[in-house]
């Protein structure tokens, strides 16, 4: 049965890639969702924890992004989430 | 899952492990090593000199300090208990304007007393560089200084300890249920080291995924906090620390109208009961936002740094400023920030989770061994039936066996000599010569060369014995201070110092024991591996078909 499905391409390079920059963007997006969210708490507190969000996003999505089909599809997924969220953010500031 | 994405996590696995194993054993031996760095100040302390000064007569030393040397009044401590490692109870440090804030080596340290006549004595002295170099070792995977440079390098090895975490979780998960349980001990022992090394990282999984996120941070928060500034905070980061300015521009004050120390400890216990104060930290006592920060722990709450927390006081009115900082007292956002902090350092539950992080540290020191020498035997050339003689192994696999055996045993050997040494040294020539780092550095690289240029098989057993040998002479040189006070040797009798003697002998006897079994694998190991001493030219063949 496992035959059956197409291969897994290595990509190591573009994957490796897509991990490292869009999961920078993905990362800082996210600390920036959370900083917009979490306005009540004081800016040192906030700021802080924003600070600490950055580095388990972005090496979730470095160490997650070899689970990828392909380095394409990395590259488009990632793409499309840090796409979305840079959207909500932008729609929460506008808001 | 499917055996594709086990074979490209292999590959990942595989290459942050073998690239970054060295680094973090180093990291983890020191890392381990500085959960203890207190009772390494006061092992290493030699014996005070200073007349001691009663907490009742705090005040007058107080005072009086500040009437002659100014320039502690920016920053001074009071001790409330006495230790091996502090020479008198106040003491005050004076850092160079352009130094980091974590290079230690530029820092002139001063220590004051009061003498019979009740007149202030000061002392500049220079604490032994030993625990802060361990720290640095670990803090920077066993680079000299805890500079900006080194501490991106750190950063770079911790993403890549993380890489190595998650991709050796997907490679074990198939078979998790299947290995978890199963230690094969045997003949097959590449299968009983792979075994070995599940075991220890998924036991200790959490450990490892709380230092690897908390060292990647550590190195890189400048940055992180740089660009979020821009892009998250309009570029008011700065000013989220600022304290609010004084009400009134207050004149000159006099610290003699400061409440006793012993009155601001007590409020401090009033406050937080369960919180043990250790030391007084004051701040800018002559001017309008003079503070004390009364320092301590409190065993059963979270402790925002490795030497606990503190409950900011004004010294004049008694009123508490703040307890952002102070251990079970702190909001829920900065109870969750100092998580992270205790969770890296061992900074809550007292000394049985700091032996929990001692073994913990050594266990995962040993992880990073394993997985070097699983790499050496993954590309192990076999001899079989048809080969009269154990084929020739592959370069790089005796090289990576003589670098890992010359990194992790030079690293043990270079901090027990830096030890040792730095107490000879004290005692033959006195405190101005410190060659911390000169020892360290030195075993370190004559380990590593030794072991490249005799090979794998024929440096380990020696260099076991040599570290063991070093680390016994710990025990050993305070022995002799004990015995042979007139040697200008010293040993101390707390538990802190005795401990260091105590777990020094054990260390030592641990690798004792490894050197013994190391050298029976040597002699009685197949001939076709890495391990093997080829000096026995005349292997029976008859071993091949052991297997």
């Amino acid at each position: 049965m496992a035959d059956k499905l197409p291969p897994i391409r290595r990509d190591w390079v573009s994957k490796s890639l897509a991990g490292f920059l869009l999961g920078a963007v993905l990362a800082f997006a996210a600390s920036a969702l959370f900083n917009v969210l979490s306005a009540d708490l004081p800016m040192s507190v906030r700021g802080q924890l924003a600070m600490w969000l950055v580095p388990p996003v972005w090496l979730g999505a470095l160490g997650g992004v070899y689970f990828f089909a392909s380095g394409l599809r990395a590259w488009l997924w990632l793409g499309g989430a840090s796409a979305l969220l840079l959207g909500l953010l932008l729609a929460l500031r506008l808001s | 899952m499917r055996t594709d994405f086990v074979r490209i996590y292999k590959s990942v696995h595989t290459w942050t492990g073998i690239l970054t194993g060295m680094a973090l054993f180093i990291a983890f031996y020191a890392g381990a090593l500085t959960v203890f760095k207190e009772p390494l100040a006061r092992w290493v302390a030699p014996p005070a000199e200073m007349r001691p000064v009663t907490l009742a007569d705090a005040p007058q030393l107080i005072a009086r300090t500040l009437a002659e040397h100014p320039d502690s009044a920016r920053d001074f401590t009071l001790h409330l208990h006495d230790a091996e490692h502090l020479p008198a109870r106040l003491g005050w440090q004076l850092r160079p304007a352009d130094g980091d804030d974590h290079d230690e080596s530029g820092v002139r340290h001063f220590a004051a007393t009061l003498d019979e006549g009740g007149a202030v004595q000061v002392n500049e002295y220079r604490p032994s560089e030993l625990p802060g170099f361990i720290d640095t070792l670990h803090r920077v995977v066993g680079l000299p200084f805890d500079t900006d440079p080194n501490r991106w390098v750190m950063g770079v090895v911790a993403a890549l300890y993380a890489l190595a975490l998650i991709s050796g979780v997907v490679v074990l998960l198939p078979s998790l249920v299947k290995d978890f349980f199963a230690l094969r001990v045997g003949r097959n022992l590449k299968r009983m080291w792979l075994d070995a090394h599940n075991v220890v990282g998924i036991v200790s999984l959490p450990f490892h995924v709380v230092m690897a996120l908390t060292a990647a941070v550590f190195a890189f928060h400048d940055g992180i906090y740089a660009l979020q500034d821009q892009l998250l905070h309009d570029g008011k980061w700065g000013s989220a620390f600022q304290r609010p300015k004084p009400s009134a521009a207050a004149a000159q004050r006099d610290p003699a109208a400061m409440l006793t120390p012993q009155a601001l400890v007590d409020k401090a216990m009033v406050f937080a009961p369960g919180f043990v104060p250790s030391m007084l930290q004051y701040q800018q006592v002559t001017g309008p936002r003079a503070v004390v920060r009364v320092w301590g722990k409190d065993e059963a709450a979270v402790s925002p740094r490795a030497r606990g927390g503190f409950l900011a006081i004004d010294p004049y009115s008694g009123k508490v400023m703040s307890s952002d900082f102070l251990p079970g007292r702190q909001s829920t956002g900065n109870l969750v920030i100092s998580s992270f902090f205790a969770l890296h350092m061992a900074a809550f539950g007292g000394s049985a989770v700091q032996w929990m992080y001692f073994v913990l540290g050594l266990a995962g020191a040993w992880l990073f061994y394993s997985g070097n020498l699983l790499w050496v035997e993954t590309r192990r050339r076999k001899q079989t039936r048809e080969m009269p003689e154990a084929p020739v192994q592959r370069r790089d696999t005796r090289l990576m066996a003589a670098a890992t055996v010359g990194v992790c045993l030079g690293c043990i050997c270079g901090i027990s000599l830096a030890m040792v040494g730095g107490k000879w040294l004290y005692a033959l020539a006195g405190p101005a010569v410190d060659a911390t780092r000169l020892l360290y550095y030195a075993a370190f690289f004559a380990c590593i060369g030794w072991a490249f240029l005799v090979g794998a098989a024929r440096s380990v057993v020696p260099l076991l014995w040599l570290a063991c040998g070093l680390t016994l002479a710990i025990p050993l040189t305070s022995l002799s201070g004990a015995l042979l006070p007139a040697s200008g040797l010293w040993a101390h009798a707390s538990w802190a110092s005795l401990g260091v003697d105590l777990t020094a002998l054990a260390g030592a006897v641990a690798l004792a024991i490894m050197a013994r079994v190391t050298a029976r694998r040597i002699a009685a190991g197949r001939p076709d591996s890495v391990w093997s001493v080829p000096a026995s030219t005349t292997a029976p063949v008859a071993t091949a078909n052991q297997s």
